[in-house]
C-alpha cells in the first residue's frame, strides 16, 4: 500500500533528522558475501590452481584408504610406463632422477643385534662398506677370517651356516641336476632352472630361519605377485591434441612382477634418519622419452601385492629374476660390459621405489601428505647365479612439481654389485660355493624391527 | 568311470578304511604343536588367497587355488623353526611318474604328471600294525561283474615297461622317499575339473604308482609281501574342498586276488570354509551376506598340517 511504502521511504529520513547515533554494525555472524575465489571452470592459471586445490582437499578428506587410492588414480591420461627390468643404457641414472633417489654403494651399516648371546656385532663381510658405528670397529679386523668359519656364522648369532649351505646346495642340485626335466623352451631358460631354484631356496631358507626371526614366522610369501605404483614428477607442455599448449605433470607408472616377495605385518626399522642427505640426485635435462620410455594410457594402479585389508601390509624382501633378454652373455657379446651392473641397479631402484611408495600410500600418505616415518624394504636381484643386494629407504613421496620445489628429503638406495653364488654344478656337486653371498642373504632374511 | 575309488581299489588291490589313520589323528590332537594359534593365521591366508591377492575385484580359481596351496605350504614349512628336521623336505613340481604292474593277467600302467610331489629324506613309518595287515587277507575285493574292471581305461601297446621314480629323479638324490602328493584342480571351467570321486580315484592311482615305483627300486622287481610297507600320502583340492588320503603299500604281489592287500585311509570332502564373499551382497538396500570368509573349518587345516608333519613329528 502506498502509505506503507511511504513510511518505509521516510524512515531513513527520520533517523537523519533525529540525529540518533547510528547503531553499531551487527557483529559479523557470517560474511555477507561469499569469498572471492578464482573460477572453477575457466581456462586460466588461477582456475587450474583452484581445481588442484579442490582435488587435494577431496583426497585429504577421503574416509578410507581405498577411497583415497581411487581418487588419486581416477584421472587417466597418457603416462610413461617405467620397466624395472630394462635394456636401456644407463637406465639407473634416469630412474634415480625420476624417483629422487641417491645411490650409495655397499650395504648399510647394521646395528648390533640386541638379543643374547651375541657372537660378534652384526656385520657383513662385504669388501666395500659404508662407515660403521664405533661398536663394531674392534671386530672389523676379525671379519675376513670369521667369515670363513663354518658355524656359527660371523656376526649372526646361533645360525648354522653349514646347515643353510647344505639346504642351498640341495635346492640347486635338485633343480639343475637330480630332477629330470624336458629341454627348456626356446628363450625360456630362466623358467627351467633358475626360477624354481630361487623359489625353493627362498622358501626353505625363510622356513628354517623363522625360528630366529619372529617376523618371518608371521610373514606372507607371494609367488609371482603384482606390484604397481603411479606418480607425477616434473612438468611438460602437451605437444599435440585438443589439450595442446597446456602445462601437465609428467606421469609415470611402474607395473612390476617380482619372482617372489615376503610381506610382513610390522615395518622394518629405519636405516638412517628421515632427513639425511647421503648424496646427490642426478638431474637429466632431456625428456623421459629419450631413455627410451613410451607413453600409454590405462588404469592407474597402486598395489603392493595384496589389498589394503591384508594385515601383512609392509614389505620385507623381494626377489627378482632377470629374464633371458638381459643375460650377461648378451651384453658381453654386444661389448656393453658396464651395462651389466646397470641392469641390476635399475631393477633394484625402480622395483623397490614402487613397492615402498605403494606401502606408504596404503598407510594413507601421498604426495601432498608426505611420509612421517621412513619406509624400508630390501630386494635381491639375480639371474640364477649372480646375486645383487639392494636396500631402499623411502623418505619422501612428494615428487610432483609443486611439492618437490621445497622438499629437502631424498630417497636412499644402498646396493652391491652382482656376485656369483657358485661357480659350476658338475656331477651332483656344487663347485665354488660362495659363502659371502649366502651370508648376505641370511642377513637380509633376519632383518627385523628392534623390539622383536 | 564306474565308481572311481571302487574301481581304483580293485586295480591296486587295496582295502579302504574311512577316516584318517590314528597316527595322524594323534598329531592333530597333540597340544604341544600349538595348532590353536595357527588358526588365526590360517584364516588370514584363506582370506589372502580368496579375497586380497589381486588388484581386480575377485581372483579366479586358476589364481586362488595355487595361491591357497602355496600359503598353506608356507605355514607348514614355518613349523620347521620349531622342528628343524622338517627342513629335510623338498618340493618337486611337474614330476612325471610311471609304474607298471599286472592284475589278474592284465598289464596296467599309470603314467603322467602327478602334480606336486613332496619328497623327504626319511620314509614315513608304517601306519597299520602287522595284525591289521595280516587281517586284510580275509578281505575280498569288490568286483563289478559283469563290467570288466578295466572299463574306461585306455588300452595302449607298451613297448617299454617303465618302472621307477628314478624316471623323475636321478640316482643319488638325497630326498629319495616320496612323502605327499598334492593335486590342485584349478581349472576355471567346472567341467575341466575332476569331480571329487574322480579326484580321489586319481589320487589313489598316483599314490599307488609312486609307492610301487619306490618299492621296486628298494626291494627289486619280484612280487612279494613287503617287510617294510611303503607309505605315501596324498592331498587333493579344488581351492575349497579337500580330500585327504594315506596309502600303505603292503605287497607287490598284485597278480592274484588273494593274500595281503594294500590299505588306504580316505577322508573325503572336507570343506576348508563355506563361502568367500569378495563384495558384500546387498538385496533391497540390506546387506544379506557381508564380505569376508564365512564358515571357516579349522579341522581341515589341522588335517593338512598333520599330514605334513606325519613321519617327522
Amino acid at each position: 500500500m502506498a502509505a506503507v511504502g511511504a513510511w518505509r521511504l521516510l524512515r531513513p529520513g527520520r533517523r537523519w533528522f533525529s540525529e540518533t547515533v547510528p547503531s553499531a554494525p551487527s557483529p559479523p555472524g557470517s560474511p555477507l558475501y561469499p569469498p572471492v575465489v578464482a573460477s572453477l571452470t575457466a581456462k586460466s592459471k588461477a582456475a587450474k590452481l583452484r581445481r588442484l586445490q579442490c582435488f587435494n582437499e577431496r583426497v585429504h578428506a577421503a574416509a578410507t584408504v581405498e577411497e583415497k587410492l581411487r581418487l588419486y588414480g581416477k584421472l587417466q591420461r597418457p603416462k610413461y610406463t617405467v620397466y624395472p627390468q630394462t635394456f636401456a643404457l644407463n637406465a639407473d641414472r634416469w630412474y634415480r632422477s625420476f624417483t629422487r633417489t641417491v645411490l650409495v654403494p655397499g650395504m648399510p651399516p647394521r646395528a648390533a643385534p640386541t638379543k643374547p648371546p651375541v657372537a660378534a656385532a652384526g656385520e657383513t663381510p662385504e669388501a666395500d662398506r659404508a662407515p660403521e658405528p664405533g661398536v663394531q670397529a674392534p671386530a672389523v679386523a676379525a671379519a675376513p677370517e670369521a667369515a670363513k668359519t663354518p658355524e656359527p656364522a660371523a656376526g649372526v648369532p646361533c645360525v648354522d651356516i653349514g646347515e643353510l649351505r647344505s639346504l642351498a646346495c640341495d635346492a640347486l642340485l635338485q633343480e639343475s641336476f637330480y630332477q629330470k626335466k624336458k629341454r627348456p623352451f626356446l628363450y625360456r631358460d630362466q623358467d627351467h632352472t633358475p626360477g624354481p631354484f630361487l623359489t625353493q631356496l627362498v622358501s626353505t631358507l625363510a622356513a628354517s630361519l623363522s625360528g630366529h626371526n619372529p617376523l618371518l614366522a608371521a610373514s606372507s610369501l607371494d609367488l609371482n605377485p603384482e606390484v604397481n605404483y603411479y606418480w607425477h614428477h616434473g612438468e611438460e607442455v602437451v605437444v599435440h591434441g585438443h589439450r595442446k599448449g597446456r602445462i601437465d605433470p609428467v606421469r609415470f607408472q611402474i607395473n612390476d612382477n617380482p619372482h617372489l616377495q615376503i610381506r610382513v605385518p610390522k615395518q622394518l626399522p629405519e636405516v638412517v634418519p628421515l632427513e639425511s642427505d647421503l648424496g646427490d640426485v642426478p638431474v637429466i635435462d632431456h625428456k623421459p622419452s629419450k631413455l627410451p620410455l613410451f607413453k600409454k594410457q590405462y588404469e592407474n594402479k597402486v598395489f603392493i601385492g595384496s589389498k589394503v585389508a591384508d594385515p601383512c601390509c609392509y614389505g620385507h624382501t623381494q626377489f627378482h629374476l632377470l629374464p633371458d633378454k638381459l643375460k650377461r652373455e648378451r651384453f658381453l657379446r654386444k661389448r656393453l660390459e658396464d651395462q651389466i651392473e646397470v641392469v641390476y641397479r635399475s631393477n633394484g631402484i625402480a622395483s623397490l621405489f614402487a613397492w615402498t611408495a605403494a606401502q606408504a600410500m596404503y598407510q594413507g600418505f601421498w604426495s601432498e601428505a608426505d611420509v612421517s616415518r621412513p619406509f624400508v624394504s630390501q630386494a635381491v636381484v639375480t639371474d640364477g647365479k649372480y646375486f645383487a643386494f639392494f636396500c631402499y629407504q623411502l623418505n619422501t613421496l612428494a615428487l610432483t612439481a609443486e611439492t618437490v620445489r621445497n622438499n629437502p628429503r631424498k630417497n636412499i638406495c644402498w646396493g652391491t654389485d652382482s656376485k656369483p653364488l657358485y661357480d659350476v654344478v658338475e656331477d651332483g656337486n656344487v663347485k665354488g660355493f660362495n659363502d659371502e653371498v649366502l651370508l648376505q642373504l641370511v642377513h637380509f632374511l633376519l632383518n627385523r624391527p628392534k623390539e622383536l | 568311470c564306474v565308481s572311481g575309488v571302487r574301481q581304483a581299489q580293485w586295480l591296486t588291490k587295496t582295502k579302504l578304511v574311512e577316516g584318517l589313520p590314528p597316527a595322524v589323528q594323534g598329531i592333530m590332537d597333540n597340544p604341544a604343536l600349538g595348532l590353536q594359534e595357527l588358526e588365526e593365521r590360517a584364516k588370514h591366508l584363506v582370506s589372502h588367497a580368496r579375497l586380497w591377492d589381486t588388484a581386480e575385484v575377485a581372483p579366479r580359481r586358476e589364481q586362488y587355488c595355487p595361491v591357497l596351496f602355496e600359503n598353506l605350504m608356507h605355514i607348514c614349512r614355518l613349523m620347521s623353526g620349531k622342528y628343524p628336521s622338517l627342513s629335510k623336505r623338498m618340493l618337486a613340481r611337474n614330476c612325471r611318474i610311471a609304474a607298471t604292474w599286472e592284475r589278474e593277467s592284465i598289464l596296467l600302467q599309470v603314467r603322467g604328471l602327478s602334480g606336486i610331489l613332496m619328497n623327504s629324506m626319511t620314509p614315513i613309518p608304517p601306519v597299520a600294525s602287522k595284525e591289521e595287515i595280516l587281517a586284510t587277507k580275509e578281505h575280498v575285493l569288490e568286483t563289478f561283474y559283469p563290467i570288466a574292471p578295466t572299463i574306461d581305461l585306455q588300452e595302449v601297446n607298451v613297448y617299454k615297461e617303465l618302472n621307477d621314480t628314478g624316471q623323475c629323479f636321478r640316482d643319488g638324490y638325497p630326498y629319495s622317499h616320496p612323502h605327499t602328493l598334492f593335486f590342485l584342480e584349478s581349472a576355471n571351467v567346472c567341467t575341466d575339473r575332476f569331480r571329487p570321486e574322480q579326484l580321489r580315484a586319481k589320487m589313489l592311482m598316483f599314490a599307488f604308482g609312486n609307492a610301487l615305483a619306490k618299492a621296486k627300486a628298494v626291494h627289486g622287481n619280484d612280487p612279494k609281501v613287503l617287510e617294510q610297507p611303503v607309505v605315501v600320502q596324498s592331498i587333493g583340492t579344488d581351492g575349497q574342498l579337500f580330500q585327504f588320503m594315506v596309502f600303505q603299500l603292503n605287497t607287490t604281489d598284485l597278480v592274484s586276488n588273494d593274500g595281503v592287500k594294500n590299505l588306504v585311509w580316505i577322508d573325503s570332502d572336507q570343506n576348508l570354509y563355506e563361502r568367500a564373499q569378495c563384495v558384500p551382497e546387498v538385496k533391497k538396500r540390506v546387506v544379506t551376506k557381508p564380505a569376508g570368509i564365512s564358515g571357516f573349518q579349522p579341522d581341515t587345516f589341522k588335517k593338512f598340517l598333520a599330514l605334513y608333519l606325519h613321519g617327522t613329528v
